[in-house]
């Protein structure tokens, strides 16, 4: 991560151990993920021992200790839309690109996350596309929009039959 | 000058410093409550629930751990009750389902009156009681392990998986884990907090280690100079 | 910016602001909460804002963007006043229409107006609909009247008219027995008597002291403190300063889930709005009273909803929850005095400071006063958040204002209270919402999630679902959850996987009990509810499961087999080319055959056949 917006996210809070969920979530919003130069930085500015930084950044699940891919599938797999269906939604994900939540697509394109509920219940089932809520979700959305994403990247369509 | 309080613990009625915890002054005075995850001269985290223990308060009992319960004057404690053993005897059976392989537990599961496990048995080498971590914090101020992940993830570990170059490998974690206690030689000493059952455990012990009952080989034993690890080569 | 140095100044710049607006005529609001805004309602805004310029119309039709009504499947929704004139699914496209047609002539689109599902008529006003019509919406109807991030908005409508009557006469004990005697109990799920809880707080030894609105809502299911949250923060706000000067804090926290972008947004924006008008930082109105909030962001963990993790978040560690032998109103955040309420329990506080404490106790139950807001979900027709007094009947949340089964399929069980709760079957609603009355029937009203479930729901799949979130979501630390919760788990899924015995039964009931009494905190306490609710009411289904090794409601994966209808198949291939196994063939115009072997009873075939020709058994 650049050093200087990295410093600069962190200058409301030397020696504020209190703030390490919010700085975490700051350096997670910047850069994508938390790199062990960044939890160290962190350890340092804000007078927290290492470990404990290591241990917040491992328990909350807003945190990743690997980059993310370009584009972020979030599926909602709340209560409402998992009687509508979200596991349906997984599934589709997982033919598609081959990686289980909170997994990255080799290539670095495509990352998939499960929430337990983003609070839009009643236009279930919901999945966060790149930060835009797409609702009423299907298995046949889901796999239009992946397709042309890849077009997007000039990815050859994936055929799913065995 | 101390405050000194009284409290009634299975009828008896205990005198103890003030601040102290209804577990400590269970053993202070000789009442068995289990434990595991308590240590003398460490903080409590009420984290095995082992010592759980009914507060009897306004005709209302509670369940709650006794470690991490501060003795107040006038205190009822119910250690023994059958609600109670039967809350106990239910944890060590989880305990030893997930770990096995622990004299430690083991020697708990028997004294909690465990009699058949109706789990089928993994093969943990750690149950999270965190005293290493503690110890290292709190008695160190080393804070070279730590918790990290959460839930059925949590482990011990060091920062991004490697001893860190502050850990002094003072070994006091390997010494007061509970995964690695030998079985005492004899009857219990006192000031011994370990419950044996060394002759009574018929339980299963994982044949894999031919080692009589003791190293679990734990992954922490890796980065260390570990005399169990190397005294088995 | 007016910042507002006395009582009088605040009652004095709302009637200013009140003057301004009286020229405009007309307002149109929008609802931009989180579920309009993902059905496009920005759009319309911007298409409405367009054709109003060119109409110059801009000076005497207000266009107002608000939070969320509530009705969110409907969306975008749109309100025209004077009139109250109703209209859903809006798209920029039909910006134009609008305007001219109701604001310039005063007609309706009748096109644009919503339907009945029930009896098919359409209908005009806001207060016709079924929907509306049942409910109480005390809290929820002030949504529609203010723009989230215009602070002037909410005082228009009268907002902080509760804290000028604080300030201006009240002590703070007397402010705590108007709590108390309103019978306002916790609506986070607790259900703890506020009154007292502050009470508590005001008593306990230590300073500073803090207050703090629990805005995790971490229930799957629930979004009623987003919907609060994100469109009348002020009124949140409001009730907790009340709170904060009846306690004697000089500090707040708002702590909202990470998940809510745009709730976290409005809050910030509110507290900024908030100081600058005076009404938050030093000598408050200048009566002296201090008090600032300050917002923080969970990092996604439904433990941190627990008020000791919360805590604990705050002070900047893993949200693992501690004992609680002494309770947070004495020893909290940083072991100081702290007060934690629910943002719902926070909104109530200045009506019933306003309206006073009668009038709230006059709604509700004997032991359940007020209103409470549902977030009414899952298979039924009208989905949406639902604000009734206590006391109403459950059959009146479900059929009335919920219109019945969206699918045709009869409505089977009602699941409230989040993973925390039980699900009670059909022959249960008549049931008030009540604290005791659920909390005695085997589950509780919690938060306010609702999810209606119907015959294609499998209860001991239902069981598993929360028991895997809450294994997901268990902080690790005490035994009896973390490994107590995943053996429950592990029996659940050999009920499911069709390995089940009888014995399973006996165990997770046992299993049950220990979970429930030993765990440290809320999350592993109320652990077992859901398993043990449906052990008490649909038993028949675990029995088929083990016994007959069937799943009645065709869900179970291991239990059920998908095979096709040949006399429906049209052989169009939408099933083979959705399927991620490849286990459908067929030629095309032929009808398709499923290979069992390769079939993973996915689902994704019977979703996407149109023609019904998919069969589960």
């Amino acid at each position: 991560m650049h050093s200087d917006r990295l410093e600069s996210l962190l200058e409301n809070s030397r020696g504020r151990p209190d703030r390490l969920i919010e700085v975490l979530l700051d350096v997670q919003d910047s850069e994508g993920y938390i790199s062990e130069h960044a939890m160290r930085r962190i350890a340092q500015v804000l007078g927290v021992p290492l470990m404990n930084v290591y241990s917040a950044a491992t328990f909350y699940k807003a945190f990743s200790l690997t980059p993310r891919g370009k584009h972020t599938c979030t599926v909602c797999m709340g209560t409402a839309c998992h009687v509508r269906g979200a596991p349906l939604l997984l599934h589709e994900l997982e033919g598609q690109l081959g990686v289980l939540p909170g997994m990255t697509t080799p290539d670095g394109l495509f990352t998939v996350e499960r929430v337990n509920c983003v609070g839009a219940c009643a236009m279930g089932p919901v999945v966060i596309l790149d930060g835009a809520y797409r609702h009423h979700m299907t298995p046949a959305a889901l796999r239009k929009v992946i397709r042309q994403l890849r077009k997007a990247e000039g990815q050859a369509e994936v055929k799913t039959n065995a | 000058m101390e405050r000194t309080i009284t409290i009634t613990i299975d009828g008896a009625k205990l005198r103890v410093p003030e601040g102290t915890s209804v577990l400590e002054a269970a053993i202070r005075y000789g009442i068995c409550i289990p434990h595991l995850c308590h240590m003398h001269g460490i903080s409590d985290i009420g984290a095995c629930r082992l010592c759980v223990v009914e507060h009897v308060k306004n005709g209302r009992s509670r369940v709650t751990a006794s470690c991490t319960l501060e003795a107040r004057d006038g205190m009822d404690i119910r250690a023994n009750s059958p609600r109670i053993r039967h809350i106990r005897r239910n944890i060590a059976e989880l305990l030893v389902a997930e770990a096995p392989n622990s004299r430690a537990i083991q020697d708990i599961a028997v004294r909690c009156g465990v009699k058949n496990v109706r789990y089928p048995f993994r093969n943990s080498n750690c149950v999270l009681c965190g005293k290493c971590v503690r110890i290292c914090a709190e008695h160190l101020h080393a804070n070279a392990i730590g918790f990290a992940g959460r839930g059925r993830n949590r482990k011990v570990v060091f920062p991004f998986g490697t001893r860190p170059e502050f850990c002094r490998l003072c070994g006091m974690c390997i010494t007061h884990c509970p995964m690695t206690i030998p079985p005492c030689d004899g009857p219990m000493r006192p000031g011994q907090e370990r419950l044996c059952g060394k002759c009574e455990s018929q339980l299963q012990i994982n044949e894999k280690f031919d080692i009589v009952g003791m190293c679990t080989w734990c992954d922490l034993g890796k980065g260390f100079q570990c005399g169990r690890y190397a005294g088995a080569r | 910016m007016p910042e507002l140095t006395s009582v009088q100044s605040l009652a004095e710049l709302r009637r200013q602001i009140t003057a301004r607006r009286a020229s405009f005529k007309t307002t149109i609001t929008i609802c931009g909460g989180t579920g309009c805004s993902a059905s496009g309602s920005q759009p319309v805004v911007e298409a409405l804002r367009r054709e109003l310029a060119g109409r110059g119309l801009q000076n005497t039709v207000l266009l107002r963007t608000t939070g969320c009504h509530g009705f969110c499947e409907q969306g975008p929704l749109m309100v025209i006043d004077p009139g109250g004139i109703f209209y859903c699914h809006v798209t920029p496209d039909d910006a134009a229409e609008i305007v001219a047609r109701t604001v310039v002539e005063g007609q309706v689109v009748e096109r644009l107006l919503y339907t009945d599902p029930v009896s098919g008529r359409k209908i005009r006003t806001e207060s016709e609909i079924p929907f509306y019509k049942a409910q109480n919406r005390v809290l929820l109807s002030l949504n529609r009247l203010v723009d989230p991030t215009s602070i002037e908005d909410y005082i228009a409508i009268g907002g902080y008219a509760a804290l000028e009557k604080v300030l201006a006469g009240m002590k703070p004990e007397e402010v705590i027995e108007q709590i108390k005697a309103s019978g306002l109990r916790g609506r986070g799920g607790g259900g703890f008597p506020t009154g007292r809880k502050w009470e508590s707080c005001r008593a306990a030894h230590g300073s500073p002291k803090y207050v703090v609105c629990n805005a995790d809502e971490g229930d799957p299911g629930a979004y009623m403190d987003r919907s609060l949250l994100e469109g009348n923060p002020h009124s949140v706000l409001e009730g907790m300063i009340i709170g904060a000067y009846a306690i004697g804090a000089s500090h707040g926290f708002i702590y909202v889930r990470r998940e809510y972008p745009l709730a976290v947004k409005h809050a910030r924006q509110a507290v900024e709005q908030a100081r600058e008008y005076g009404l938050l930082g030093k000598n408050i109105l200048g009566t002296g009273f201090s008090f600032d909030v300050e917002i923080a962001r969970g990092g996604g963990a439904f433990v941190c909803g627990e008020s000791t993790a919360l805590m604990a978040s705050l002070e900047g560690r893993p949200g693992e929850p501690r004992a609680k032998d002494v309770h947070t109103v004495e020893a909290g955040y940083r072991n100081k005095p702290t007060n934690l309420n629910n943002v719902e329990t926070w909104a109530n506080v200045p009506h019933i400071i306003n309206r006073g404490a009668q009038w709230f106790a006059a709604m509700g139950t004997e032991g359940s006063k007020g209103t409470k807001i549902f977030a009414l979900t899952g298979r039924v027709r009208n989905t949406g958040l639902v604000e009734v007094p206590m006391g109403t009947a459950l059959r009146t949340i479900v059929f009335d204002i919920g219109g019945g089964p969206s699918n045709g399929a009869a409505i089977k069980a009602v699941q409230t209270g989040g993973p925390s709760g039980g699900c009670l079957p059909a022959e249960k609603f008549d049931l008030p919402v009540d604290f005791e009355a659920l909390d005695q029937a085997g589950s509780m009203v919690g938060s306010g999630g609702m999810v209606v479930m119907d015959e294609h729901t499998c209860m001991v799949d239902v069981a598993r679902y929360f028991l895997e979130f809450l294994l997901d979501e268990s902080c690790g630390k005490c035994v009896p959850c973390r490994l107590g919760i995943d053996r429950m788990l592990e029996i659940l899924n050999d009920i499911t996987a069709g390995r089940g015995t009888p014995q399973q039964i006996e165990l997770l009931e046992d299993l049950a009990q220990t979970v429930a009494q030993a765990s440290l905190c809320g999350l592993g306490k109320t652990a077992p509810n859901p398993v043990l609710s449906t052990l008490r009411y649909f038993r028949h289904e675990y029995e088929a499961h083990i016994r007959d090794r069937k799943c009645p409601a065709g869900v179970c994966r291991a239990l059920i087999s998908y095979s096709i209808d040949a006399a429906k198949c049209t052989g169009c291939g939408v099933c083979a080319a959705a399927c991620p196994s490849g286990a459908i063939s067929g030629a095309k115009k032929q009808p398709h055959t499923i290979d069992a072997g390769k079939c993973t009873r996915c689902g994704i075939c019977r979703s996407e056949c149109r023609f019904n020709a998919i069969m589960v058994a």
